[in-house]
């Protein structure tokens, strides 16, 4: 197993060489001048001159590239045009933010969809599997922003259970991180549910008819070892990689679920970011995205290996 | 147990599509004593997979309804009882060999584990002594390398190799009864004959009875004591396996043996049967071979009592015994 992900780690170089190339393009490819953003509003030249001496942007690109690079490498993202922190502080302030909701709504996603998937599956023509279907379809439809929106009003503002925004690190008092983060997290998590759900039932309706499954059922085993040892590893599967695909998804939604509960995350970081035409932020924030699915799918084709034994062949 | 009281006493079995007009398997009827081997003859379609299925209790969740009939096993009805009762004997006293040993077991789990695992069940064992137990059957159906084998997955394993770790995960509670359903049939022809081999050795030292499910009259040759040819759902033939080779009555029967090739030397040639089985749509009323039987007139057209012709010799024809109806042109001949 090290010596796969050894050998997937290095596999992977030349992807996140790839993407710095893009990430770095995208700064000349984008419209608008990042320098006229912050000479302001006299737009003396003299200033203008200055500032594109001082961020390079007279170099030939190729030589922008490697200077880039070779910042990013040693851990220097560059600074922020505009707040003039450096670009790594300002990640590593947020992406924790970002990350504890992302896994969050994908832990929630994960109970939920799991399960519900399972039953309704086992339960194929039932009520059950109708109602779980009828709320999966629900979890699809309803907007992440509207069901936000409704979830603070009634939990936040008529029960008073939890806090409707704001921002707890979970190194500070973790419990009490939780407790803003749940509603959050249960908004994005809720359209992931209903695809996990969707898709978990889909690849457990087929693993239970197979052949397999007789022959566990043939042994006396009871239904629950039956449903969970014998089909549910199989069908996980195909889950793994809906999960995987998923990541995007979640890191969208986030940006979005961040602005309806004001949570200070990597979202409103990307969003400020482009209007201010922030380019080595930008920059930054797209390299660590990249990177982040990279090590997503790393972390994909490993569980494949341990739920598929053939595959480690 | 007493000698009038079989291991196994299957009577009137029926089972129906939901919605179907008639039922897949008509009643069926048979006994089967410990330590007695009953081959289950008959081509694709004719019902004795679902038999089996029926007995095992396995036909939950699909749409297949057990109509009527009792099936006693040891003082259980494996017909009427719950499916806690049934899963109490499955895999332990009652165990199930299937046709497909590619498919057949789980491709996620290591082998020693799913043998293990059925030990664990129905024993409450540790996992150390299922583990042992395992090993204990892998040796037992000759599997070189037992030990290294324990921790491989299926897809490590051969066809054959797997067909024997089915048999093992069978065997491994002591069942008084092993249902092998065309254990054979997916093997190629050289490891078919080791494990109808292996199957015959390991029944007579345990002792279990077994109900062998083929369409391979070769097979039911090597193995039976007993013989049940089934047809579109019915049993048309049964007895001992002397009755059935030797003096076949019905008309299917002797269709069988007579498109069995033989290496006698002469050089014969082989029969087939005309037409095909009635589809379960259209299944007549009378006798269900009537379309394809040379011997078929209007008697026929009910059905056709299953009636003991001699010492347990049953045949469910009109015109038996068969002597009496006269040799019709093309049947008899190269039988």
């Amino acid at each position: 197993m090290l010596a796969f992900l050894a050998r997937r780690i290095i596999i992977a170089i030349p992807t996140v060489i790839l993407i710095s190339i893009f990430v770095f393009s995208l700064q000349h490819l984008l419209p608008g001048d990042p320098i006229l953003v912050m000479a302001g509003e006299e737009r003396d030249p003299d200033v203008i001159a200055a500032l594109r001496e001082k961020y390079r942007f007279n170099d030939p690109i190729p030589m922008q590239y490697l200077a880039w690079a070779g910042n990013a490498l040693q851990g220097d993202l560059g600074i922020s045009l505009r707040t003039q922190q450096p670009v790594l502080e300002l990640i590593g302030e947020k992406l924790p933010v970002t990350i504890q909701l992302a896994v969050m709504a994908l832990i929630i996603a994960i109970l939920i969809g799991i399960p519900a998937g399972v039953l309704s599956a086992y339960k194929k023509g039932t009520w059950i599997d109708w109602v779980a279907n009828i709320i999966a379809l629900s979890g699809l439809s309803v907007p992440n922003f509207w069901l936000g929106i409704m979830l603070i009003l009634l939990v936040s503002v008529k029960l008073g259970w939890l806090p409707a925004s704001g921002y707890m690190p979970l190194t500070e008092d973790p419990l009490q991180s939780i407790r803003v983060m749940i509603m959050p997290a249960f908004v994005l998590g809720t359209a992931i549910a209903a695809t996990l759900m969707r898709h978990t039932r889909s690849a457990m309706l087929s693993v239970l008819k197979s052949d397999y499954v007789r022959t566990a059922r043939a042994k006396g085993l009871k239904e629950r070892v039956v449903l969970i040892k014998h089909a549910l590893r199989n069908a996980l599967v195909p889950v793994v990689t809906v999960i995987t695909l998923l990541f995007g998804e979640l890191l969208a939604g986030a940006v979005l679920t961040e602005q309806i509960f004001t949570i200070p995350g990597f979202g409103k970081l990307v969003v400020d970011a482009v209007f201010n035409r922030d380019y080595a932020v930008v920059q930054g924030i797209v390299l660590c995205t990249g990177i982040a699915f990279i090590f997503m799918n790393i972390l994909a084709d490993a569980a494949y290996r341990i739920l598929n034994p053939r595959m480690s062949q | 147990m007493t000698e009038s009281q079989p291991l196994l006493d299957v009577s009137g079995l029926s089972i129906r599509v939901a919605g179907a007009n008639r039922p897949l398997v008509d009643d069926v009827s048979f006994t089967l004593n410990s330590g007695e081997t009953l081959c289950i003859v008959g081509e694709s379609g004719c019902g004795k997979s679902l038999t089996a299925l029926a007995l095992m209790g396995l036909l939950d969740g699909t749409p297949l309804r057990i109509e009527g009939g009792t099936a006693m096993f040891q003082e259980t009805d494996l017909l009427s009882a719950s499916q806690s009762t049934l899963r109490s004997l499955r895999g332990d006293r009652i165990a199930m060999i299937f046709q497909e040993p590619m498919t057949s077991l789980n491709p996620a789990l290591r082998i020693g584990d799913q043998i293990a695992e059925a030990v664990r069940e129905h024993r409450g064992v540790s996992h150390e002594a299922g583990r042992a137990r395992a090993l204990e059957m892998l040796e037992r159906v000759r599997i070189p390398a037992a030990e290294s084998r324990l921790d491989e997955y299926p897809h490590q394993l051969s066809g054959g190799m797997r067909q024997r770790v089915m048999i093992a995960m069978a065997l491994a509670n002591d069942p008084a009864l092993l249902i092998a359903d065309e254990p054979t049939t997916a093997l190629d022809v050289t490891i078919q004959a080791q494990i109808l081999d292996l199957m015959r050795n390991l029944g007579r030292e345990t002792g279990a009875a077994q109900i062998m499910i083929t369409h391979d009259l070769g097979v039911v040759a090597e193995m039976a004591d007993k013989v049940a040819v089934m047809y579109a759902g019915r049993i048309v033939e049964a007895g001992s396996t002397e009755q059935i080779f030797d003096d076949p009555q019905h008309p299917y029967t002797l269709g069988l043996m007579s498109s069995m090739p033989s290496l006698s030397g002469k050089s014969q040639r082989l029969v087939t049967i005309p037409g095909t089985v009635p589809s379960p749509q259209d299944m007549p009323i009378g006798c269900r071979f009537a379309a394809r039987c040379p011997f078929a007139d209007a008697a026929c057209d009910a059905p056709p009592p299953l009636v003991d012709l001699n010492d347990g010799h049953r045949v469910a024809c009109w015109h038996a015994p068969i002597e009496n109806a006269g040799i019709a042109p093309g049947w008899k001949e190269t039988a």
